[in-house]
């Protein structure tokens, strides 16, 4: 990475600061005093160790779609399926390890419903990315939009599995499963909260992906955003680089949806996937498609969460959906940074955008900056 | 299922298809110019939320007029990045959505806390045609439609002869297709797209103000459910032209409509499947016309 530049600082000071300003700004517009909401958003964040996990288990879903969505968003595919596939692999493991712990009378031994619910969960994942990821080679559908439009498949699969055949029998109030069996939930790390086993498997892809990193495989997904046909040249095809890159975000947001079901909820809920895919998209960008960086984001959007429900508690009137506003100019304010930098801003570009041509090089941001450039030639 | 039924379901595709077409029209210049507008959902839902509230104030029309100055400064803000900043499009398109859901979600909760009764606003009235709305069959479709459907109808007449008469027009077209050598004819890309995105960026809005101010009158969270996504779907359907756009929304609108009005009747399926059918429909479409978008393609560069 570059020296930071002075430029960069000073946008960087004005993202903070227009941040600071507009959250203050919505606060003082709920009739509420700023720093009383500020000490709610951090009692909200640290007061109990319970809190502490809640941040915990909010950022493990975030992070492993934002980690596993990274081959992706380097190879400029801008997968938004994460939503669909935590749903249908929430359904494929629940179904799984109620298959697997009918088979066994009930004896199923802990491991293997585990094991049962994360490779259903993973292939149900990679099953849903599998099909945009087809249409995208194939016939050149946006994936962006077939992407959008399965997630409304998936929730309406969701729907119609949790009326019929995977419902419970119990009356509930909203629509859900039967309880998994208590040998299949995740057991939790630490007690008195609710965070499980799951963070691990963060960990885990981090290191991965960190090493991932340094391959060759990655720079050529970097090489395929912004010049595929040198990529071509380097034994990346446009196919082989779809169905990898969009298959790994699926294995990965499948496996998230077992950790809701098997960690979190316990059960097969409508809300398994409660905005966590597009989460994912934001905290990969603000991470800059680093790991630690990704982590770190990941945490940050948790918090920010669970600050916003304190927030909301403390001040009686400032709803706690000011954490999505603050999210959003967050990511704007990133990627107005990340433009700055060479690498994120041409790594985000979209390998066929609906535009026009993709940018011939790395520093051109798009086809109308390269139109700019030659009027300034002429 | 009988014939008032059918007439109730078309009559509700046309007026479920009017903000599609409207944000549509938008949307269609700014990818004719070369652009994309990912934070349609986000201007559709500050617009829904600020149609009810101007509407409540002041009226219907004054609803329609904040919903489309709201979309118009969410789409100066996009491009200020976009263009003075060099942020990415897509990612700034995204932020929008996130800052538009968020917030609306956040300004309608303070306006009307939970345990309040919604705020309900009087919707745009209904112009009276006397005898025509009263024919049969087609009165009730045509003619006893919210003079929305109309607005939307004229703007796509609009639209089309802009794009194909006038100088500016010509202009987007050019720096959508070959933004070098419009440059060096003298077209101002940045101008001609920053333009582009703001007429995209008001019509967004006005198409939200028309969800709520057009027929629900009030507001409530999540009100435009994806629509900014699927005006996207529509307009590569009709590969930005006015009346590919109307006829892509009104297909969306029309199995929604169907969707809506056929779960009353007793047909042994399940309801999941209706409402799953506009964007399992919209996918196939999409995939057909990305398809023959191909064929053309490859027939340019390789002539038979």
């Amino acid at each position: 990475m570059r020296a930071l530049d002075r430029r960069r600082w000073v946008l960087t000071a004005a993202v903070v600061v227009s941040i600071i300003l507009i959250a203050g700004a919505l606060i003082v517009f709920a009739g509420a005093d700023p720093l009383l909401g500020l000490q709610g958003l951090v009692d909200g964040v640290s007061s109990s160790p319970y809190r502490i996990g809640e941040v915990l288990v909010g950022a493990v879903p975030i992070g492993i779609v934002a980690l596993t969505l990274i081959p992706a968003l380097r190879a400029g595919v801008f997968s938004v399926g994460a939503e669909g596939q935590i749903v249908v692999g929430a359904i494929f493991a629940t179904a799984a390890v109620f298959a697997v712990n009918r088979t066994l009378d009930g004896a199923a031994p802990a491991l293997l419903l585990w094991i049962a619910g994360f490779v259903a969960g993973a292939v149900g994942g990679g099953l849903m990315a599998l099909l945009p990821a087809f249409l995208a080679v194939r016939w050149r559908v946006n994936e962006i939009l077939s992407t959008l439009l399965l997630n409304y498949l998936a929730a309406g699969f969701l729907g119609w599995t949790l009326r019929t055949w995977l419902a419970t029998d119990a009356e509930t109030a909203t629509p859900q499963s039967d309880e998994l069996p208590d040998a299949a939930s995740l057991p939790s790390l630490i007690p008195g909260t609710r965070a499980h086993w799951g963070i691990l498997l963060v960990v885990v892809l981090a290191v991965v992906f960190l090493v991932w990193q340094r391959s060759a495989a990655s720079t050529r997904l970097s090489v395929f955003a912004s010049r595929p046909k040198l990529a071509l040249r380097l034994g990346a095809t446009r196919s082989r680089t779809v169905y990898s890159t969009m298959l790994v975000s699926g294995l990965g947001a499948g496996v998230v949806g077992w950790i809701q079901v098997a960690g979190v909820n316990d059960r097969l809920l409508s809300s398994v996937s409660g905005g966590v895919g597009f989460s994912g998209i934001a905290v990969a960008l603000l991470g800059a498609l680093a790991p630690i960086g990704i982590v770190a984001a990941a945490l940050f959007f948790s918090a920010l969460t669970a600050g916003a429900v304190g927030m909301q508690s403390a001040t009686g009137t400032v709803p706690s959906s000011i954490a999505e506003v603050i999210k959003g100019v967050l990511l704007m304010g990133v990627a107005c940074i990340a433009a700055y930098q060479r690498r994120p801003a041409a790594v985000v570009a979209p390998a066929e955008p609906v535009v026009a041509d993709a940018p011939d090089g790395p520093d051109a941001p798009g086809p109308i900056a390269t139109a700019e450039a030659e009027e300034a030639r002429a | 299922m009988s014939v008032e039924l059918w007439v109730a379901i078309i009559a509700g595709a046309l007026a479920l298809a009017a903000p599609l077409v409207l944000a549509g029209i938008g949307e269609g210049f700014v990818e004719r110019a070369g652009r994309i507008n990912l934070g349609i959902e986000g201007m559709m839902i500050m617009g829904a939320l600020t149609g009810v509230w101007a509407g409540s104030l002041a009226g219907p029309l004054a609803g329609l007029v904040a919903g489309l100055l709201v979309g118009l400064v969410l789409a100066v803000v996009m491009n200020l990045l976009v263009y003075r900043l060099h942020a990415n499009e897509i990612v700034i398109g995204l932020g929008i959505t996130m800052l538009g859901l968020g917030l609306s979600t956040y300004l309608y909760q303070l306006w009307v806390p939970s345990g309040q009764t919604n705020v309900a606003v009087a919707t745009v009235p209904r112009v009276d045609l006397g005898p025509l709305s009263e024919l049969p069959v087609v009165g009730p479709i045509l003619f006893g439609q919210s003079p929305l459907v109309y607005l939307a109808v004229v703007l796509l007449v609009v639209a089309w002869a802009v794009m194909r008469f006038t100088r500016f027009g010509l202009a987007v077209q050019a720096v959508g297709t070959d933004p070098a050598s419009a440059a060096l004819r003298g077209v101002r890309v940045e101008r001609t797209g920053a333009s582009a995105l703001l007429i995209g960026g008001a019509l967004a809005g006005l198409g939200g103000a028309v969800i709520t101010v057009g027929t629900i009158g009030s507001f409530t969270p999540d009100i435009t459910a994806g629509r900014g996504y699927i005006v996207l779907a529509v307009v590569i359907m009709g590969r930005s032209r006015p009346i590919g756009i109307a006829l892509g929304a009104l297909l969306f609108a029309f199995l929604q409509s169907f969707a809506l009005l056929s779960q009353s009747t007793s047909l042994q399926l399940p309801s999941e499947l209706y409402q799953s059918l506009p964007y399992l429909v919209t996918l196939v479409v999409l995939v057909i016309t990305s398809r023959s978008q191909m064929r053309r393609l490859f027939k340019t560069v390789r002539p038979a």
